[in-house]
């Protein structure tokens, strides 16, 4: 019996739609997955490459730092709260100190405020380098990582030498920051400034910065794999950025050009230029790219704030044990992974009476069962890491 | 720059620049207002809360959700220091913040409930980010939010039991050893207690 072709496609998708009843499937994925950047773990729900919902699992490093926070003196909880998000762990420490300074009505010395402006700055710079590094690679592009890797320790260095930590520097005191011992002379009546020649080497080290950016550029932006993967995946319209309270890079990159540092005063960013950089869509690739530029505007602001920086004390005359009038404050502030910011109550004591942390990667996340609906499962990865977040700033 | 207006003598000196704002969105959404640091917080009651945040979002733009969390007022402290001031009444006060995407204009929502069974309306369908934040609050202060669509745990294990930031709860680690904390205010331990073996 002679079949035509069309009647025995016919004929073959009957009987596999018969045969074959396709049932969801429910996938775990993680917690331990490279691509989480700690413990997350999701539960889709797939059938074949179809993603149809995303269940996110959070809390697997909840530390607690809110309650402990409340057992703590204000200057203990600057070591704390440097733990969450550790990517970036000297842009944690500015919001709180800063709260806890307009509640104590206390004027911090320009020189203080300029170096905790370059800091920030530099941590916005590394934690965006991580992201540079890591992203490609979660698409398959390993190169970007040395590049972005090798700059990113450079300027570690750097905050180390100023700090002492890397990571964790601990650096803020209520009143201003404290340079390391190793920062010339101790003896009393003079003055520690920071380390000899810190300024010169983070010029140089920006000049670097820029290079580095260029190169990343020409890797990943003309790359046709990684347009294939990114480009129109994942789009947030600025509607629903909002209303689950992106911030940060992924705000921007939905198109909403809004950026902390240029409407809240809790550090002197009004004294220097710099844009703000938007995307169009909203999606894998401007999340990329407004990361990019980002690193490139704030190389601009550490040379102006370079430039300006003047001389004076490093510290404000504060008591030796520190309490913090009664009082409530929300004091917000632009970190390199959005609005992070700290709800200060205080009863007057010696440590807060609730501190509230909001840190950006929890809201970040918490947009991913809505953006992970209808998805192919190759995009999870994609989808997610380009939302860049840290599983210390999500549990805190 | 760290400081601002806000000491009532200067406040009734000259008046803050978003106290024009605040009144009126205070009117508009039944609360009172009250301006400190620069940070606008309106009070509203239980049953306004909802109707609130929609005029906040549809009639003032204030269409980004920042947070939303709870202060525990309580007297009874398991740990940490007990209110100083006698006045304050004994109650859970949510908290939420809204914030535009232009000029930088932020607002704290605040409402007290009632201590022992808190309860009030979700915000989910309002703002849709609320969803995390009032399982996180849920969880943690004991908050029951009505018609939210999961309120299951989000941080704390499946088994866990109580409210770990209500005041009333206690932090196993102080337990068993006051130090760390603040150490300048407290006397050290006689001994090592050895009440909770194994904590």
């Amino acid at each position: 019996m002679a079949i035509d072709q069309d009647t025995l496609r016919h004929m073959s998708e009957a009987s596999v739609s018969v045969e074959l009843e396709t049932q969801d499937m429910t996938l775990n994925i993680g917690p331990q997955h490279p691509s989480t950047h700690g413990v997350l773990r999701l539960v889709a729900t797939v059938d074949g490459e179809r993603v149809f919902g995303v269940r996110p699992v959070i809390g697997y490093m909840h530390r607690g730092y809110e309650k402990l926070s409340e057992v703590r003196t204000y200057p203990q909880i600057t070591a704390l709260i440097n733990r969450i998000d550790w990517v970036s762990g000297y842009a944690n420490e500015v919001p709180f100190i800063v709260a806890a300074e307009r509640l104590m009505e206390l004027e911090v010395p320009e020189r203080a405020q300029f170096i905790r402006l370059i800091l920030t700055e530099m941590a916005r710079i590394s934690s965006h380098m991580v992201f540079m590094a890591s992203y490609p690679l979660e698409l398959g592009a390993a190169t970007p990582l040395f590049f972005a890797l090798r700059e990113r320790e450079r300027l570690l260095d750097l905050l180390e030498g100023v700090t002492g930590g890397r990571f964790h520097p601990n650096f803020n005191r209520i009143g201003g920051v404290k340079p390391n011992a190793g920062a010339g002379p101790t003896q009393k009546k003079t003055p520690q400034d920071l380390p000899a020649g810190f300024f010169e080497e983070t010029r140089e080290a920006m000049e670097r910065i820029r290079h580095a950016a260029d190169q990343l550029e020409d890797l990943i932006a003309g790359n046709e794999i990684i347009r294939a993967r990114t480009k129109g995946i994942g789009v947030i319209p600025p509607e629903v950025a909002v209303a689950y309270g992106l911030s940060g890079p992924n705000l921007r990159a939905s198109g909403v050009g809004f950026d902390l540092r240029k409407t809240e005063n809790y550090l002197p960013y009004h004294l220097f230029d710099f844009d703000i950089p938007t995307g169009e869509n909203g999606d894998c690739y401007d999340r990329w790219w407004v990361r990019l530029q980002e690193i490139r505007q704030s190389c601009r602001i550490i040379e102006q704030a370079i430039d300006g920086v003047p001389e004076g004390p490093l510290q404000a005359k504060v008591p030796k044990v520190i309490k913090v009038p009664a009082g409530e404050v929300y004091v917000r502030a632009e970190n390199p992974k959005g609005e992070m910011g700290y709800y200060l109550v205080s009863d007057g004591g010696q440590g807060p009476y609730r501190l509230k942390i909001r840190s950006a990667s929890f809201s970040n996340i918490s947009v991913l069962p809505w953006a992970l609906e209808n998805v192919l499962v190759p995009d999870i990865i994609a989808i997610m890491g380009s939302l860049d977040f840290v599983l210390g700033d999500v549990d805190r | 720059m760290t400081s601002s207006p806000s000491d009532t003598e200067q406040a009734e000196q000259v008046a803050h620049p978003l106290q024009d704002f605040a009144d009126e969105l205070a009117g508009a959404v039944g609360g009172t207002v009250e301006i400190a640091f620069d940070s606008v917080k309106v009070s509203v009651p239980a049953e306004n809360w909802v109707q609130a945040h929609l005029t906040a979002r549809d009639d003032y733009d204030l269409v980004f959700f920042s947070f939303l969390s709870a202060i525990d007022w309580a007297r009874d402290v398991a740990v940490g220091d007990p209110l100083a001031d006698e006045e304050v009444e004994e109650r859970i006060e949510v908290i939420s913040s809204v914030a535009d995407v232009s000029e930088g204009k932020r607002v704290t929502f605040s409402c007290d409930l009632d201590h022992a069974t808190p309860t009030i309306d979700s915000l989910v369908e309002v703002y849709a980010g609320a969803n995390w934040h009032e399982r996180e609050a849920a969880e943690m202060f004991g908050i029951d939010f009505r018609g939210h669509p999961d309120l299951t745990l989000l941080y704390l294990p499946d088994s866990f039991e109580g409210n770990p930031l209500r005041k009333s709860f206690p932090l196993l680690s102080r337990e068993v050893k006051p130090w760390p904390g603040k150490v300048d205010v407290e006397a050290m331990p006689e001994k090592p207690s050895t009440e909770n073996p194994g904590a």
